[in-house]
């Protein structure tokens, strides 16, 4: 029989106002096992603390049970303590009298009776724990970086400049995110170009970063510390070393498609570079959109190839590395044109999205920067700008606020008026969200100083009458209905996480929200770490984010991966799953149920490899014999915190 | 109609060809009308097999006993088990596979097929005879039983008396077999959960009623855990009468057993058994129907089983026992499992 | 006049979303019935079917099992598991005659501090007709 410590805090009169903690300590002294109990006012406190170490060594306590607040709190506290006075700190529980009972409940005679019921079901549970160590490995001192957009070129360059070699794994032919595409940037309206290229070059002159553009992570295996990663590098067909820039094989090239870096707006070979910065500085040859290879169906490029720097013969390569900590920056794309038809986008013309006019505002764009439309290249005098294109529309589209539009269509509108003086810019609205340094100032100078006509209200109808696009909807401010006949719809479409992030996501073993962005650990106290221990989140693929957020997160998430890099071994905890092998008839279950491939069968036993248990205990619920459990959460213990939650 | 001789010859041949150690099947039983099972290793002694309606037993709960068996032999004969199977103890089969119970090269499996019959219900059977005995049951021409009793010869259609499962199974030929005797006829079963209405149909208070006088009846002899071929754990998890006791058996783990339920068998303490073993069985219960049939009590534990393989098939269309690959019913899932009941 | 009945409930909580959920509806002092007796879980997918059939031979008049959103479990599929279990369970408790009201289950995250509230509220509120449960409840 263990010899269990009770101390029961009053948290001032956050505990003490709803239960009576005297009463709670005296039921718990006579409860089996109970060798000291007894209440303190703050027992987290200095003075709190000495009383555990104390009682510890004087009654020869060998379990300690504080019953107390969520033990999301102080449970490390406590356990450091106990440690502290020579116990295991796995023989230190911690009963939540407060949170889920003190402060949830008015009438004292029945909270206290909860109370103790909530000790006493801990006190059962900690009579049965094992002492354990934390499980240590070593650490592969080396990070890889999952996208190349402004946030993954942020993490990757805090990573290297740190001292760790980093992987930068990036799946377009150059790195650069949407950040590249844009034109200049609120509130500031830095050319985004301007800034970004700066970032892009040090990347790839950088001596600890490991550029792999055009390149997937296909599969990964293996724990924090010590991850195994395959990338897939996929086949440009383009010598990097050999190619000059020549710019020739796009003249021969006799395909052309979309070109994914002005949206559509242009089009692009099936040979080609994003666009000039891009970096790496080589040309691309999109297999998708190429006659064909397998055989030879045009062969043109290769033909004007002054240095030779096309190879067909180039094949896919799997690339293996290992990593010790892993950061996701996959960033966002649009919403779907398909899924908004409503404002007649993808069906007129000069219905645009935001990242299109971005394009268009561009000084490098299809235009050169002259605002005009796309259906016939005049320069629009009535723009019409729709900031919620998708968002905050629970019914049809996302939920979620996107962020990002309110700022980016105030400086839509902004730069739109300063490119044309005599137009006129409108701006339909639900609210103005320019939380932010300078934010709001900015969006008042769109309206101040630029005239910009801020409508609150929402579009009903988008037609096309007369060579016009006809704009329906309603002021409610004024309660009246507005018409105007616009040469240029600009819609701020929702973000969504980038295409393929779920895929991704699966393949790291990472959890998503319910938009599909990547869910982080805590949404408050863990905001850039994934659930997976590490792995960090890092820019618009955890939530929409502008660019100083985005910025800020990556440069947290390489602190995270510092954190873990920069250690000896690490250590995990050790409530993990334990195999008993006489019970074990090797069925398997166990090993298909469990999340992190941590179980395998071994001479037709389950074996666990502690490294990867979580110690969730799915794999105990799915055994039907009760061969294995999670260390210190036993179904034995279950049964007796069971016993106790309905005894008396 | 099985012909006896065809399974005869083939089970000599390969007990001649050395193909395995022995062949588990049945043989006459001096006492009453179902036979026992025979563990024949000789040639000459296939003559003892038979092969009748009254052949109810599922023969694969012995694979459990052969495994035992081997484990404890130093140098064990790799060589495979004969085993005689109807189909839906080839879908035990294929549990056991895909549990990693049984390797496929452990077996060689004699598959007959039941063709338009299947077992007989003695009880059924009893009632028909009105009192007089049967000596000895075997398969008609055409989908019936000719019955021996002290009156002579007489014939019954075998849906007359065909035991309650076989009118519902969905397994009438084996789903797997090394040798197929007898033909893979089609039959069509309208709703093979046809029999559960009956309790399904009750009201809730009523079927509280019907099942507490049934579980009040255990005796907890753990007959229907002892027939099952998938109780094949070497421990029980809800009663710990067969609890594993090694030389490395700590102390420690002796103390650890968990006491889920008292033994004193009361209807409280019996359900949580009978619960229990349910939700063990449910997706991969194959319905042989041996547990209810050996209940001294006459629970009809086969309700409780069919039950949730009914539910496993319309939640989750999840059978048990045709394909060996497939994970297991609660080691997998589908994104659109029904959550209906959540909150 | 009677005591009014107050039933005993034991809840299986998920310590990622339900039981942070039912800390977040204490830090913001929303207030519920004390019939329920938490037992914090790691996972819902870590509740065994036995913990249920336990806690009713035990005398629990409702036992609650909550896990994360589908989707959003710590543990990545954890809740699916638990999801199928679960349905199992009380198909087979409510087969046998058992009151489908006394044996529930939630998404609860963490977020979801009203919800919890909500669902505890709820379940006490449909569980005090039935009065205790005395079916499965252990014969001494």
């Amino acid at each position: 029989m263990k010899r269990t410590g009770i101390f029961v805090c009053h948290c001032g009169i956050n505990i003490a106002g709803t239960v009576d903690v005297k009463k709670v300590a005296k039921e718990l002294s006579k409860h089996k096992g109970v060798v000291h109990a007894e209440d303190y006012v703050y027992v987290c406190s200095d003075p709190g603390q000495n009383i555990i170490i104390n009682a510890i060594k004087e009654k020869k306590l060998d379990s300690v049970v504080v019953a107390c607040c969520s033990p999301t709190l102080h449970e490390t506290t406590f356990r450091n303590t106990s440690k502290s006075a020579g116990l295991n700190a796995f023989q230190c529980e911690i009963a939540n009298i407060r949170e889920q009972c003190s402060w949830v409940h008015k009438d004292m005679e029945k909270a206290t009776d909860k109370a103790i019921r909530i000790t006493k079901s801990t006190v059962q549970r900690v009579r049965r724990n094992e002492s354990l160590e934390p499980i240590s490995v070593p650490v592969t001192r080396k990070a890889m970086v999952i996208g190349g957009g402004i946030a993954g070129i942020q993490s990757a360059l805090d990573l290297a400049n740190t001292g760790f070699e980093v992987i930068l794994v990036e799946r377009a032919p150059s790195i650069g995110g949407h950040m590249i595409q844009l034109s200049e940037t609120f509130p500031t309206l830095d050319c985004s170009q301007c800034i970004l290229t700066p970032k892009m070059v040090e990347v790839s002159k950088h001596p600890k970063i490991k550029l792999m553009t055009y390149s997937e992570v296909q599969d990964i295996s293996g724990y924090v510390g010590n991850f195994k990663v395959k990338i897939l590098k996929k086949p440009t067909y383009v010598d990097p070393d050999k190619c000059t820039l020549c710019d020739e094989c796009t003249k021969v090239c006799p395909v052309v498609v979309p070109n994914e870096f002005d949206l559509g707006l242009t089009g692009r070979r099936a040979i080609y570079i994003p666009f000039p910065q891009a970096i790496p500085a080589t040309f691309t040859l999109d297999i998708k959109s190429c006659p064909g290879l397998l055989p030879i169906a045009c062969g043109k490029c290769a033909d004007v190839c002054e240095p030779d720097a096309i190879d067909y013969d180039m094949k896919p390569e799997i690339v293996e590395e290992e990593v010790g900590a892993i950061i996701v920056a996959t960033g966002y794309d649009l919403y779907e044109k398909e899924l908004l038809t409503e404002y007649g986008y993808g069906k007129y013309p000069d219905v645009l999205d935001g990242l299109q006019f971005e394009r268009l505002l561009s000084a490098s764009g299809p235009t050169m920067g002259k605002i005009l439309r796309p259906s016939d290249h005049k320069v629009p005098k009535e723009v019409v700008f729709i900031q919620c294109a998708g968002s905050r529309d629970p019914e049809l589209h996302c939920a979620y606020c996107s962020k990002i539009c309110c700022m980016y269509t105030a400086k839509h509108a902004m730069l739109y008026k300063h490119h044309v003086h005599d137009g006129q810019a409108y701006v339909f609205y639900i609210d103005i969200r320019s939380g932010g340094k300078d934010y709001e100032e900015f969006v008042q100078r769109a309206v101040e100083n630029d005239g910009v006509l801020y409508l609150r209200g929402k579009v009903s109808k988008i037609f096309e009458d007369n060579g016009k696009i006809k704009v329906w909807g309603v002021d409610t401010l004024t309660g009246k209905d507005i018409e105007i006949d616009a040469d240029m719809v600009v819609l701020a479409t929702a973000t969504r996480p980038s295409k393929g992030a779920d895929e991704l996501a699966k393949k790291l073993k990472i959890a998503m929200d319910k938009d599909g962005f990547l869910a982080e650990a805590h949404p408050k106290l863990r905001p850039v770490e994934s659930v997976t221990s590490g792995m960090f989140l890092a820019g618009a693929a955890q939530a929409p984010k502008d660019i100083p957020e985005a910025v800020a997160q990556a440069s947290g998430a390489a602190a995270k991966a510092i954190s873990i890099l920069s250690q000896d071994r690490l250590y995990h905890a050790p409530t993990v799953a334990k195999v008993n092998i006489n019970l074990c008839t090797g069925c398997g279950m166990c090993v298909q149920v469990c999340p992190y491939d941590a179980l395998s069968l071994k001479d037709g036993k389950a074996e666990v490899n502690e490294v990867l248990c979580e110690g969730c205990g799915t794999c105990s619920a799915t055994c039907l014999r009760a061969a294995i459990q999670v260390k210190n959460m036993t179904p034995l213990q279950v049964n007796e915190m069971i016993k106790a939650s309905l005894g008396g | 109609m099985v012909n006896l001789e065809e399974l005869k010859k083939e089970a000599s041949q390969i007990l001649k060809e050395g193909k395995v150690k022995y062949i588990i099947g049945l043989q006459s039983s001096s006492n009453g009308l179902l036979p026992v099972p025979a563990f024949i290793k000789n040639p000459e002694d296939v003559e003892k097999l038979v092969w009748n309606p009254a052949c109810v037993y599922n023969l694969t709960l012995f694979l459990r006993d052969e495994k035992r068996r081997k484990a404890k032999e130093k140098e064990p004969d790799e060589k495979p088990v004969g085993i005689i199977v109807k189909g839906c103890d080839s879908r035990a089969i294929n549990v056991l596979l895909q549990e990693e119970f049984i390797k496929r090269d452990d077996v060689y499996i004699l598959g007959i097929s039941c063709e338009n019959t299947g077992v007989l219900d003695e009880k059924k059977l009893a009632k028909k005879l009105k009192g007089k005995k049967a000596e000895k049951v075997e398969f008609g021409e055409k989908d019936d039983f000719v019955i021996t009793t002290e009156d002579g010869k007489i014939k019954i259609a075998a849906q007359e008396v065909l035991s309650e499962r076989c009118l519902e199974c969905k397994a009438h030929f084996p789903v797997i077999y090394d040798v197929l005797i007898g033909e893979k006829t089609k039959r069509n079963i309208e709703n093979p959960f046809k029999s559960l209405e009956r309790i399904e149909s009750l009201p809730p208070e009523e079927r509280w009623k019907f099942w507490k006088e049934q579980i009040d009846k255990c005796i907890r002899c753990y007959a229907c855990r002892s027939v099952c071929p998938m109780c094949y754990c070497d421990e029980c998890v809800v009663d710990t009468i067969s609890f594993v006791v090694t030389p490395d058996t700590p102390a420690e783990e002796k103390a650890q057993k968990i006491k889920w339920l008292e033994k004193s068998p009361v209807s409280s303490e019996n359900f949580v058994y009978h619960f229990v073993r349910a939700i063990h069985l449910t997706g991969r219960c194959i319905d042989c129907g041996e547990c209810e049939r050996v209940c001294p009590l006459d629970i009809p534990i086969r309700f409780l089983n069919k039950k949730l393989e009914k539910e496993a098939k319309e939640l989750f269309d999840y059978e048990a026992g045709f394909d060996p690959d497939q994970p297991s019913l609660v080691s997998s899932f589908k994104d659109e499992d029904p959550e209906d009941f959540i909150r | 006049m009677a005591e009014e009945f107050e039933p005993k409930i034991v809840a299986f909580l998920c310590k990622w979303c339900s039981s942070a959920g039912s800390d977040l509806a204490g830090v913001s002092r929303m207030e519920y019935p004390s019939n329920v007796i938490p037992i914090t879980v790691m996972c819902s997918g870590s509740v065994s079917p036995l913990y249920i059939f336990s806690a009713f031979n035990k005398g629990a008049d409702g036992v609650l099992v909550s896990g994360c959103h589908p989707g959003d479990c710590h543990y990545i599929k954890g809740n699916f598991y638990a999801r199928r279990r679960i349905a199992l369970v009380k198909k087979l408790l409510e087969y046998v005659g058992l009151e489908p009201q006394r044996f529930q289950m939630s998404w609860v995250s963490a977020a979801e501090g009203i919800k919890y509230t909500q669902v505890i509220k709820d379940f006490v509120q449909e569980l005090k007709p039935l009065g205790p449960q005395k079916k499965l409840r252990r014969i001494q």
